[in-house]
C-alpha cells in the first residue's frame, strides 16, 4: 500500500490547542473520562474551551495542536467525541508517541507539521496532502511540509484503522 | 558506520542482515506480553476468534499474561475479566503470572528480559526491560497485530544517546535522575526515538534504579529505553532467560539522532508537580507544602532500594497521625526479600500501611483521594485524577522523600533524615 492512496483532508481549523505537552483528556475533562456513550462525551467535550464548539463545526473540520500533543496518559474518549462531532483529523507541531499510535490505530488521521501554529489561524481553510506531504493553508495561500507517515501508519489509515488493516493484510498475505 | 543495539535487535527480528533507523520492517517479537485490562486483553481475545477466526496462538511459549491490575478484585465484573484471562491462558497453553507482583517487574524476574530480545506489550512502562538490553515496546492496541500474525509492522526508531557521568549524592536517587533527564532534555526530546543510556556513571547506579529510569522513558517522548548489557545485568538475566539469544551492543561508531551528557554530581532531590510529568522542580522550592497521603510503590519504584531508603527515614520515627502512607512492594519476591531484611517490620512499626503487590494504588482504584487532598508518590504519573478526584493533586518524588513527607505531613527534605 503506497501512502499516495491516502486521500487528502480538507476542512477548516476548528480549534488551535497551542499549549505544548497538551493532555488530550482535558478536552472532555478528567471527571468525564470514563463515560462510554459517545453522544454524552460529545456533550461535555470542549466545554472548558468553547462551549459553542459543536454548533460551529462542519464535518471535515480539523484540529491543530502544539508541540508534543497528547503527552501524559492519553485516553481514547476525547478523540472518540471529536470524531463523533465530525472532526476529520489533527495536525500538530509534533506528537507524543503513545497518543499517536493510539489514534492511528483508530484510523484517525494525524499529521506532524513543524511550524503549524504560526501558519494557521482558527477557521482558516486547510488541506492535509498525504501524497505530497504538505499542509496547505488555502485561506492564506501558503504551504508547509508535513512529516511522511511510516508505511505501517499509512497503511493503517488507508484501511480505516487497526482491525480493517490487519484483516486486509492477512487476507492478501501482504507481509511487505 | 556502526549500528545501535536497537538496529541490531530489529535486524535479527526482521530476518535482515542489517537495518537502519527509518527503515520500515516487519519484525517478529520474541515475546508478546500483557496484563489483563478491560478494552485491551478481553478485546484482543474476542477479536482473535471472532474477527480473525484464530482459536489458538500458534506458538504459546512466545506469550505471557499477567494479572496485576484489579488485584484483589473488588467487583464481580473485575473477577469475570480475570476468569476470562485464566481460561484463555489455559486454552492456549500460555504462561500466566497471577498475584506475583506488578507484571513489568515480574517479567524481568521470570525471564522475559532476555538481552537482545524484541518484546511487545500494550503498556509503555514495559520499557524497563531495556535495563537488561531487551528492546521492549508498548504499542497500545496495535498489540492485536502480534496476536493474529507472526510479525508486527514497525519503523526502526532512531536513538538518542545519554551518557551519565559523576555520582549521585546521598539522598538523591535514580528516580530523581529520571526527572532531571526530562527537565534537562525536555519532555519531547526523544520523541519516537529510543533513549539509550550509558556512560561511566551507569555502573554506580542500582540496577533497580535503572529499571526505574527506563520504565519511565515515555515521558521523554521515547518509544522505549535501553542499556547495553553489562556483566551484572547479564548475570541477572541470562540464568533465567526464557529464550537463548546472543546479546548485542551498540557499536562505538553507531549513528545517534542526538547525544547528551548529564553529570550526576550536581543533582539534588526533585518533585514533579501536578498536573504533568513534564513539571520537574527542585524539591527545596516546595518544602512545607501540606500533604495528606503517600504512596511508595508502582512498576517504577517500590523495589528493595526504595524500601531501604524509606525504612532508613522511618526507622525509630512515626508517620504523622492522620497521614495515610501506603507502601506496596513491586513484587512478591521483593516483598519477601524486604521482610527478610527487616524492612517491612521497620515500616509497619513506623505506621505505614503495607500491602501486597498490586497496580491498583497507582491509578486511584484503591487508596482513592478526594477533592482537595494531596499525595506524594513514587507512582508513574501525576496527571489530574490519576489517584482519585480530578481535584486532588500528586507530587512525584523519590521513596525517601515520600517517607520524609509522611513523618512531617508536608514536603520535607529526605537528606535531613539520612
Amino acid at each position: 500500500m503506497s501512502r499516495n492512496s491516502l486521500p487528502p483532508l480538507r476542512g477548516r481549523v476548528a480549534f488551535v490547542f497551542d499549549e505544548p505537552d497538551f493532555d488530550v483528556d482535558q478536552i472532555v475533562g478528567v471527571k468525564n473520562i470514563k463515560i462510554q456513550d459517545v453522544e454524552e462525551l460529545a456533550r461535555v467535550a470542549m466545554q472548558a474551551y468553547d462551549p459553542d464548539f459543536r454548533a460551529k463545526l462542519r464535518p471535515g473540520d480539523i484540529l491543530i495542536g502544539g508541540a508534543n500533543f497528547g503527552y501524559g496518559h492519553p485516553h481514547y474518549p476525547p478523540m472518540r467525541a471529536m470524531r463523533h462531532m465530525g472532526i476529520a483529523g489533527v495536525v500538530a507541531e509534533s506528537f507524543s508517541p503513545g497518543y499517536w499510535r493510539g489514534e492511528i490505530s483508530m484510523g484517525f488521521p494525524q499529521a506532524a507539521c513543524p511550524g503549524v501554529l504560526a501558519a494557521v489561524s482558527r477557521w482558516d481553510e486547510i488541506e492535509v496532502d498525504y501524497a505530497d506531504n504538505l499542509l496547505r493553508n488555502l485561506t492564506r495561500g501558503t504551504q508547509l511540509p508535513i512529516e511522511a507517515l511510516s508505511a505501517g501508519d499509512a497503511a493503517m489509515l488507508a484501511a480505516g484503522g487497526l482491525l480493517p488493516y490487519l484483516k486486509r493484510d492477512l487476507a492478501t498475505g501482504d507481509a511487505r | 558506520m556502526g549500528h545501535t543495539i536497537t538496529e541490531k535487535i530489529l535486524a535479527r527480528a526482521s530476518g535482515r542482515d542489517s537495518v537502519r533507523a527509518g527503515d520500515d520492517v516487519m519484525a517478529r517479537p520474541d515475546f508478546v506480553v500483557a496484563y489483563d485490562f478491560p478494552g485491551y486483553t478481553d478485546v484482543i481475545f474476542r477479536q482473535m476468534k471472532e474477527e480473525f477466526g484464530i482459536d489458538r496462538v500458534p506458538d504459546p511459549d512466545r506469550f505471557g499474561l499477567f494479572i496485576d491490575h484489579m488485584v484483589p478484585a473488588a467487583t464481580p465484573a473485575e473477577e469475570e475479566l480475570h476468569i476470562g484471562t485464566r481460561r484463555w491462558c489455559a486454552e492456549n497453553g500460555v504462561r500466566l503470572f497471577e498475584r506475583r507482583g506488578i507484571g513489568h517487574q515480574v517479567a524481568a524476574e521470570v525471564g522475559y528480559a532476555v538481552p537482545g530480545a524484541f518484546l511487545v506489550h500494550f503498556d509503555g512502562h514495559i520499557s524497563q526491560l531495556g535495563t537488561f538490553g531487551t528492546l521492549a515496546m508498548g504499542i497500545r492496541r496495535n498489540l492485536l497485530e502480534a496476536f493474529v500474525r507472526d510479525k508486527v509492522a514497525i519503523r526502526v526508531p532512531g536513538t538518542v544517546r545519554l551518557d551519565v557521568t559523576g555520582r549521585l549524592r546521598s539522598g538523591v536517587m535514580e528516580r530523581d535522575l529520571f526527572h532531571h533527564i526530562v527537565r534537562a532534555l525536555g519532555p519531547a526530546s526523544c520523541k519516537f526515538q529510543v533513549l539509550e543510556i550509558g556512560g561511566p556513571a551507569l555502573e554506580g547506579l542500582e540496577v533497580e534504579g535503572i529499571q526505574t529510569i527506563t520504565g519511565l522513558a515515555m515521558f521523554t517522548g521515547a518509544v522505549t529505553a535501553i542499556v547495553n548489557p553489562a556483566p551484572r545485568t547479564l548475570d541477572y538475566a541470562l540464568p533465567r532467560a526464557l529464550k537463548r539469544i546472543e546479546p548485542v551492543r551498540s557499536d562505538e561508531d553507531a549513528a545517534y539522532t542526538a547525544r547528551h551528557t548529564l553529570d550526576l554530581d550536581d543533582l539534588e532531590p526533585v518533585v514533579v508537580v501536578p498536573p504533568s510529568p513534564a513539571n520537574t522542580r527542585p524539591l527545596r522550592d516546595y518544602l512545607g507544602t501540606e500533604i495528606h497521603a503517600g504512596y511508595l510503590g508502582s512498576c517504577a519504584s517500590g523495589r528493595l532500594t526504595d524500601l531501604r531508603a524509606a525504612a532508613k527515614v522511618l526507622k525509630g520515627r512515626q508517620v504523622k497521625p492522620g497521614f495515610a502512607l501506603h507502601v506496596v512492594p513491586t513484587s512478591q519476591a521483593i516483598m519477601a526479600a524486604a521482610a527478610a531484611e527487616g524492612l517491612i517490620e521497620t515500616l509497619v512499626e513506623a505506621g505505614a500501611f503495607v500491602s501486597s503487590p498490586s497496580c491498583d494504588y497507582c491509578y486511584g482504584r484503591i487508596a482513592t483521594m478526594t477533592a482537595g487532598q494531596r499525595a506524594v508518590s513514587t507512582g508513574t504519573l501525576n496527571v489530574k485524577g490519576r489517584m482519585g478526584s480530578p481535584d486532588s493533586e500528586i507530587f512525584l518524588c523519590n521513596a525517601a522523600a515520600v517517607a520524609a513527607a509522611a513523618v512531617e505531613g508536608r514536603i520535607a527534605d529526605p537528606r535531613d533524615y539520612l
